[in-house]
């Protein structure tokens, strides 16, 4: 079974973003740039898959800038097989690159696609869902398990309250949710076994998709700066505050 | 000198320290007492006469002075994370806490520099440093709780020492209040500076038995880029110094620690964190690296393949992310708490780098042919020639007993550091747990000179008395 995992680049999680002076974007320069978190949970699902026989064949696949070659040798160096990179410099929004992946579904053909239920820059949790759509392929979100059997795959997905298991036939789009899996670390002598694996790079063009953005971000800022506490000497000047400043009671 | 010596009673002096700093920052309640007598090493029993919180130097040089007056034993106390028990009051001494002197100030870019009073949290420091776009490098597991004054007084060392150095290379001026009761100006700021003695290098590592550190001028340095960490599995301790010298004669690394195998279980089974890789191997070293650009990283994956090649390395991953990067420091980093429920009897020791393969190979036969039932866990800054070999008490003897017994095989290991003229104390400083055993590192000539600074700046012997030298 082939499978399809699509990885982005994105802010480091542990980087804590600060606005463009201008309040156009988030401050990108000089950033640590990662796999997103989600993603990587993908990738080991897809690797786990393949180490249980179940896959045969991971493809990786990221659309962004050539850097974003860096994030697909980390999916390699994971245990994916080849990668391929549609590369562009626009900011692509989730309907674009649901489009994107679409093309590359129709041209490899993946019995599954996995993906993380969002992109922690963007936080859209839009692509899984627009890509099922747009392929008219199941979709499982949210998933925290994953258990292929013949032609279907069961998905125990993260919900309120609880958790609900739905059976999708093949082929089908899952998304990931935090607890499908613990990523493993990239090994070195697998990062340079992956320097070596096939890495195709593709246009949206040559795909024949037009990625331009349909959503304008008007404005970026900071959220508000959260006050520090202050210590009240008695229950008396607390309940004033709380009624006269809070005004809660 | 304890409370039995003071000319007045104790309540009179506590109503003097009141009268200093105000009624409320002077604490004579048991919990106050009992957290803030002693520091990590928890051996001794806290007993001081009260704990004071100064606001200023101000107030730091008037409880001096009234030490002086009264014959009263000062004990300075920061974050109460040391690991020689420099912080203990066990003889009714007064605690001068500087829990509410946390303040930063005058920022300079251009210098580089900030004034931070001795309470200043070290990860405070850090953070204050990032939010400037700069960096302050001195870093280790207990900066969340331990103050730049302590720092200063212990000259602490930690985990990047290899490529940034130990507190004395921040340290751009001080102030500090002498045993005397004087108020001295050390430095101010200035990277040159050759007007006579440095008397600044004096109270840094002196472990508060010269005066009290009450603000300090650090220097902070630009952020570095990019920072990756590589672990490896090594197969014995030759393949580490092996590993070590071909790495560091080709890049910068900016840090080179070890753990064993012993350490590794008891971290991962602790802190819930995932094995590096799936083998297990006999040792493991970190080493970290600015990761500048491809070439950096291909450099460094050539360095990776030229030691498997010699058979030094077995296995190894790289950090792909700044999470990868923390929770693979959590490996080395988190090992001193992990062990701590099994009362760790710790030996800071040090050598030059040079010798550190034999030296550790003598210290692990005496240990080994010694004291054949006690668990050891082997630490350390390896790349500083600095090990952390920690003999973990078994659950079946009591605590008094237990450090008997490590006193002994102590004995055996420091004639081994003294042999390879290494240090009792690597970072950690002498304070109480180390004292008995100062000579091996330093001449009777040098200690003799350590007593005569010591009386130039508290001729009375009030600051800190029993801690280095009795
Ligand atoms: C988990 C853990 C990991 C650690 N790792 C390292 C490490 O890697 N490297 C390292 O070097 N150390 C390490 N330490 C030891 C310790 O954190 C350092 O020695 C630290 O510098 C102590 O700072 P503190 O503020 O807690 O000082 P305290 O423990 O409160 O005091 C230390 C000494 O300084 C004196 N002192 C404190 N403040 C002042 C002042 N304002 N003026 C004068 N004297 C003062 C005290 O009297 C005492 O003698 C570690 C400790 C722990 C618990």
């Amino acid at each position: 079974m082939k499978v399809l995992v699509a990885v982005k680049r994105v802010v480091d999680y542990n980087v804590k973003v600060r606005p463009k002076s201008d309040g156009t974007d988030v401050d990108l320069n000089n950033v640590k740039m990662a796999i997103n978190p989600f993603c990587e949970i993908a990738v080991e699902e897809a690797v786990r898959l393949k180490e249980k026989g179940v896959a045969t064949e991971i493809i990786a696949v990221s659309i962004g800038p050539k850097v974003a070659q860096e994030q697909i040798r980390t999916a390699l160096a994971l245990g994916a097989d080849r990668g391929i990179l549609v590369e562009t410099e626009e900011d692509v929004q989730p309907l674009g690159i649901a489009k994107v992946l679409k093309a590359v579904v129709d041209k490899e053909q993946p019995q599954l696609v996995i993906m993380g239920k969002q992109a922690i820059d963007g936080d859209n949790n839009q692509t899984g869902q627009m890509l099922a759509a747009l392929t008219g392929m199941a979709q499982g979100t949210f998933a925290s398990e994953v258990a292929v059997d013949g032609d279907s795959v069961a998905v125990t997905r993260e919900i309120d309250g609880g958790l609900q298991t739905v059976k999708l036939a093949l082929p089908a789009v899952v998304t990931t949710d935090l607890r499908l899996n613990e990523p493993r670390y990239a090994s070195l002598p697998n990062i340079m076994k992956a320097k070596k694996k096939p890495l195709d790079t593709l246009t949206p063009d040559e795909l024949g998709i037009d990625v331009t953005p349909r959503v304008k971000t008007l404005k970026v800022e900071p959220p508000a700066e959260r006050q520090a506490g202050i210590k009240v000497a008695d229950v008396a000047e607390l309940v004033e505050k709380l009624k006269n400043e809070a005004k809660v009671i | 000198m304890s409370s039995a010596n003071l000319h007045s009673s104790p309540e009179r002096v506590i109503a003097e320290l009141q009268a200093i700093v105000g009624e409320d920052k002077v604490r004579c309640d048991a919990d106050t007492l009992h957290s803030h007598g002693r520091d990590w090493t928890k051996a001794w029993e806290p007993a001081p006469l009260a704990v004071v919180f100064p606001r200023s130097t101000e107030h730091v040089q008037a409880i001096v002075k009234l030490a002086n007056a009264e014959q009263l034993a000062v004990v300075p106390s920061g974050g109460r994370t040391g690991l020689s028990g420099g912080a203990v009051a066990a003889n009714g001494e007064v605690v001068v806490s500087f829990d509410y002197m946390n303040q930063l100030s005058d920022f300079n870019a251009i210098d580089r520099t900030v004034r931070c009073q001795a309470g200043v949290i070290t990860e405070q420091l850090q953070h204050f440093a990032d939010e400037q776009g700069l960096y302050y490098p001195v870093d280790f597991a207990s900066a969340g709780s331990s103050q730049i004054g302590g720092n200063i007084s212990t000259n602490a060392g930690g985990i990047k020492v290899l490529r940034w150095g130990m507190t004395r290379d921040w340290v751009a001026g001080l102030t500090v209040v002498t045993g005397a009761g004087d108020i001295l100006e050390l430095n101010n700021g200035l990277l040159k500076n050759n007007a006579g003695y440095d008397l600044r290098q004096l109270f840094i590592g002196a472990e508060g038995t010269l005066g009290l550190i009450c603000e300090a001028t650090m220097q902070l340095t630009r952020q570095p880029k990019n920072l990756t960490a590589f672990v490896l599995g090594v197969e014995n301790f030759d393949g580490i110094m092996n590993l070590f010298n071909r790495f560091q004669s080709e890049m910068d690394l900016t840090a080179f620690e070890f753990f064993s195998e012993q350490a590794l279980q008891k971290v991962v089974e602790h802190s819930k964190l995932p094995r590096p890789f799936e083998s297990t191997c006999p040792y493991y070293a970190l080493l970290e690296f600015e990761k500048l650009n491809d070439e950096t990283e291909e450099q460094a994956m050539a360095l990776f393949e030229a030691c498997v090649e010699e058979g030094w390395v077995l296995d190894g991953v790289m950090s792909q992310s700044l999470e990868q990067l923390k929770n693979l420091w959590r490996l080395r980093e988190d090992i001193s708490e992990t062990i701590s429920r099994w009362t760790p009897y710790k030996n800071d020791i040090s050598t030059v780098i040079s010798k550190v393969p034999n030296f550790l190979s003598e210290v692990e036969n005496i240990v080994n042919s010694e004291y054949p039932d006690f668990e050891i866990i082997w630490f350390g800054h390896i790349g500083d020639g600095n090990l952390h070999l920690n003999i973990l008490k078994p659950d079946s003897l009591d605590k008094s007993e237990f450090f008997e017994q490590c006193g002994k095989v102590s004995l055996a290991v420091f004639d081994i550091v003294q042999r390879f003229g290494g240090s009792v104390s690597a970072e950690h400083g002498v304070g109480l747990l180390k004292k008995d055993y100062l000579q091996y590192s330093r001449s009777p000539e040098e200690i003799a000179l350590m007593r005569h600074v010591k009386q130039v700046f508290d001729p009375n012997g009030v600051m800190n008395p029993g801690k280095i030298f009795d």
